[in-house]
């Protein structure tokens, strides 16, 4: 129990001391994580509305498959990323292995099924009555749907959070696409994954607690955003 | 001449093969008050749909303003609006719900507007304006829902059963309310309702529906 108070202790030294390293882990933490963020929104909240809003021929295998996405793992997607980004690999041109782009890719695969399949079952919930009472009002096709999509932003900052929840406690596509490099690529969760492998158990405790203190912030953030789209 | 707002031409509707209405004709006035009675299955709410313009017949025609319109959005649903007996109210506040119809039209002085429509439905506006969907009775949905389509002046307004989940005082309201669309804006309206006394008072004639077909026509003005 020992390492685990001094762990709590030592996390709040890294943080309050400046601590470079634990610093850079933040940065590259937050960077990837709001690269990967940002990629899977913008792909991912179009598709998922299409999913959800359009009927099509194999629609049904279409769910299926991005529902059997969620539940890809981490090291299955960093192994498949570092394929295509490896010097000899299709785009091995790129340049982007080991670096935190190069994580965002695999972040962003990573993310992309929550969003695209909690946005389809968001638009699919809401209210048979919306698309008629958007027409009786006047509003033009493009009006339509870009009011379905306001209706459903709760259920997509929500889809958003549970991305980010599994983005930024990933390892596997850290590790092998972005190398553990210090200063570099090292995130937070491969620092973590470092430090218990050498025995620091109270250092991988404090960065287990700062990553904490990320999610917190995000979540306090989202919250907010949620609180604004309600006024 | 005055030309109808809307003309139904041997207009029949169907669903899986059962004809729910059939029509020969009927022509909807510029600031008449229509009245359509019945009971349920009737073909009332078939009638306003059809009216609105949210879905095709399935045989016969319905002009409006002399010309066919689609039921894709477009012009007709600017001019034509409907109030359902349980209207869905966008998750947002009762100024952002009524001022959508004004927004989409990219209409000026928003707020005067919003204001004026939420009196004309007797709701407070310092009272209810911010006020969240969630936090209104179902009466005053049906009102904030009435207050968005009042606010956009439309030539023809579509009821069906206004009054089924108000209160006296409510239905008063929403009578004035219907009668300020035809005094003051000269909309034409068509409304459905069970309640008959309610509906005489309101109308200037109530077509009686039953099987899908216009039985019987009562001038009351």
């Amino acid at each position: 129990m020992d390492y685990l108070l001094q762990g709590f202790m030592q996390g709040f030294v890294l943080l309050f001391n400046g601590d470079a390293e634990t610093y850079s882990a933040i940065w590259a933490t937050v960077y990837a994580s709001s690269l990967s963020m940002a990629c899977s929104l913008l792909i991912g909240v179009p598709l998922g509305f299409l999913l959800g809003y359009t009927t099509f021929p194999g629609k049904g295998a279409v769910r299926t498959t991005v529902d059997t996405l969620l539940s890809f793992p981490t090291v299955v997607i960093g192994l498949v990323v570092y394929a295509l980004l490896t010097r000899n690999g299709p785009l091995g041109g790129t340049g982007l292995l080991f670096t935190i782009p190069g994580v965002a890719v695999g972040q962003t695969l990573l993310g992309l099924p929550i969003i695209v399949a909690l946005t389809a079952n968001a638009v699919e919930g809401l209210d048979k009555r919306l698309p008629m009472t958007l027409i009786t009002l006047g509003a033009s096709r493009r009006q339509i749907l870009w009011a379905t999509v306001t209706e459903a932003r709760f259920s997509i900052i929500l889809a958003a959070m549970a991305a980010y929840g599994r983005i930024v406690s990933e390892i596997g596509i850290s590790m092998m696409v972005g190398g553990n490099i210090k200063w570099h690529t090292r995130t937070i969760t491969t620092a973590i994954a470092l430090e218990t492998g050498k025995g620091e158990f109270a250092m991988g405790v404090a960065l287990g607690m700062v990553l904490l203190a990320v999610a917190l912030a995000v979540n306090v953030a989202a919250a907010g955003m949620k609180k604004k789209a309600v006024q | 001449m005055i030309q109808p707002l809307v003309s139904l031409k041997n207009v029949t509707q169907s669903y899986s093969g059962r004809t729910v209405l059939s029509v020969d004709a009927l022509d909807v006035m510029p600031g008449a008050i229509l009245g359509l009675a019945g009971p349920n299955g009737s073909g009332k709410s078939t009638m306003l749909r059809l009216i609105a313009f949210l879905e095709a017949p399935a045989s016969g025609e319905i002009l409006f303003r002399g010309r066919p319109a689609s039921i894709r959005p477009g012009a007709a649903h600017r001019d034509v609006t409907l109030l359902v007996q349980e209207p869905y109210l966008l998750k947002r506040t009762v100024f952002a719900n009524i001022a959508y119809g004004l927004k989409v039209r990219g209409k000026n002085d928003i707020p005067a507007k919003v204001r004026r429509a939420m009196e004309l439905v007797g709701l407070a506006p310092d009272q209810f304006a911010r006020r969240q969907w969630f936090e209104l009775s179902g009466g005053e949905c049906q009102r904030v829902a009435l207050a968005a389509r009042l606010v956009l002046k439309p030539r023809l307004l579509l009821m069906d059963e206004p009054t089924a989940s108000l209160d006296e005082k409510s239905s008063r309201l929403v009578r004035e309310a219907a009668l300020f669309a035809r005094n003051e804006l000269g909309a034409g309206l068509v409304t459905a309702s069970h309640d008959m006394s309610w509906l005489r008072d309101v109308s200037d004639c109530v077509l009686h529906m039953d099987g899908g077909r216009i039985v019987g026509r009562e001038q009351l003005s």
